[in-house]
């Protein structure tokens, strides 16, 4: 094209040249007339020209614009495709989530059918224990009442089993001393049994009655200073029995929190007990001591007097057991029962080892707090 | 110091128990003006000069009262509370002689302003002399209001 417009200026130049050289030949006017029809035709030419140049521009301009568009439509259908794509990965996932959803769905009734079934086991559950419940306070109603019989039972025995034993005991002892010169020694005899036996019983009554008091008796602690306590209970022992030899060894480490009446108690027991199984050695011994042990602190009372045959120990602590004859050793076999009971109240323990003919030692252990 | 007529007034519903206090008393000298009554209903006719004591002058109180605690009518709880409320009694001291340590017993006799509480022992020995030591503190340590 541009070659093309070249050649047209080119054929124009040329003709304006050759037209100059014409000077010469033709006429003046017959120049003239030719001059003019030659400009003329040259801006016919020229505006020919000019429009095929601005159709070609156009042309240039469209081709532009469609080459644009044919970008953009490529453009737009790899983004199409891109799409498609992912509408296609999103649409798997979709169903990948929905069988997932599926799958919990089905666990998620079976997990319900669990639950129902567990719920109607919970209500069938809590039923029993609500019948459990009203058993159990049934129970401690009936306990309580039990328990009022036996408190009233116990006011009872100490009351009026006491009063006509005190009678028999009373009038046998009114009689040795009124009518002793009537008596022979047989009959003082008999009637002194009738002394010892009725006191003994009365004893019995006296023991078993601290034995319920203990059970009914609520456990306050306080601080106890236990060599104290100790030493005050050997001190009354001491008081109690002037002719007392033994001699007392060992030494207390650390007080304790517990019941100081109850302790005392225990104390008096052990100590008591000690002397009395001791007593017929030529030089009796007791030792009181203490250690401590895995939070526990360990007291024991240990004597060197005729111990017992560990044989019978599951007996030792039984109410009204005793592994010695009454000939032998004054009893009730209420004292060890007691220690027993108290010690369990506070939550401690109690043991013994003996041998027999050489000794026993009693231990009681309690928690540290 | 007006001549009393009564210096033990013994309240005591068994009677076995009334002979051993006596003769524990007498042994030592201390029965002399000693009446024994068997229930609190009679007890309380006779301090406060009513019914078959209607005849008594009022004013003529008992050193010491020894009172059982389980009596029929009226109760030696119940004798020692209307005695210590009124003003011509509350301060004759009373005794509460029973055969019960129950503790309920101690403290509410206390409670009504008890001067002192005996158990009774079973043995005759101790039992003597519980009640001569009493009797012997009231009528010859103690010193309450004449009034």
């Amino acid at each position: 094209m541009k070659t093309n417009l070249t050649t047209m200026s080119h054929v124009g130049q040329a003709l304006q040249l050759a037209l100059k050289a014409n000077k010469i030949g033709p006429s003046l006017e017959e120049q003239t007339i030719h001059l003019g029809d030659l400009t003329v035709a040259n801006e016919q030419i020229d505006f020919s020209n000019k429009a095929k140049q601005k159709s070609t521009a156009e042309h240039a301009v469209g081709d532009k614009k469609s080459h644009f568009q044919k970008k953009e439509k490529k453009k737009r259908s790899a983004e199409l495709i891109t799409a498609n794509i992912e509408i296609a990965r999103q649409n798997e996932e979709k169903e990948k989530r929905a069988a997932e959803l599926a799958i919990a769905n089905k666990k998620l009734v079976k997990e319900n059918k669990a639950k129902k079934k567990r719920a109607a086991q919970l209500i069938i559950a809590n039923k029993e224990l609500l019948f459990q419940n009203s058993e159990k306070a049934k129970r401690a109603r009936e306990l309580e009442v039990a328990n009022k019989e036996l408190e009233s039972f116990s006011y009872s025995v100490s009351h009026d089993l006491r009063a006509p034993l005190r009678a028999i005991n009373g009038f046998t002892q009114v009689l040795l001393e009124d009518y002793q010169e009537q008596f022979d020694e047989e009959v003082k005899n008999l009637l002194d049994e009738i002394v010892a036996n009725s006191k003994k019983m009365g004893e019995l009554i006296d023991n078993l009655l601290e034995f319920s008091r203990v059970g009914k008796q609520h456990v306050s602690k306080t601080e106890i200073n236990m060599q104290a306590l100790v030493d005050s209970v050997i001190c009354d022992l001491r008081q109690q029995f002037p002719k007392l030899k033994t001699r007392f060894t060992g030494k207390i480490v650390g007080n304790i929190k517990a019941d100081k009446h109850m302790l005392k108690q225990v104390f008096i027991n052990l100590i008591s007990n000690a002397l009395k199984y001791s007593g017929k050695k030529e030089k009796a011994e007791i030792e009181v001591g203490s250690y401590d042990e895995k939070g526990n602190r360990v007291y024991y009372v240990k004597d060197n007097g005729v111990g017992f045959d560990m044989r019978y120990y599951d007996k030792l602590f039984g109410v009204f057991q005793r592994l010695h004859s009454n000939v032998e050793f004054e009893g009730t076999g209420v004292g060890l029962a007691l220690i027993h009971k108290i010690i369990t109240k506070h939550e401690g323990k109690v043991w013994a080892e003996a041998k027999v003919n050489e000794g026993a030692c009693f231990y009681i252990s309690l928690p540290i707090l | 110091m007006p001549n009393r007529d009564v210096q033990i007034l013994l309240v005591e519903d068994n009677k076995a128990d009334a002979m051993l206090t006596i003769r524990a008393l007498k042994k030592h000298n201390l029965a002399n003006n000693l009446i024994h009554l068997v229930d609190g209903a009679q007890a309380l006719d006779f301090i406060f000069a009513k019914g078959d004591h209607i005849k008594r002058n009022i004013e003529n109180k008992p050193k010491v009262i020894f009172l059982d605690l389980k009596m029929p009518k009226v109760s030696g709880l119940e004798v020692l509370q209307i005695l210590k409320k009124d003003e011509r009694t509350k301060f004759i001291p009373v005794v509460m002689m029973t055969s019960s340590k129950e503790e309920k017993d101690i403290v509410e006799s206390h409670h009504l302003g008890v001067n002192s509480y005996v158990v009774k022992p079973v043995d005759f020995e101790k039992f003597s002399k519980v009640v001569t030591d009493s009797g012997y503190y009231w009528l010859e340590i103690n010193n309450a209001p004449l009034q």
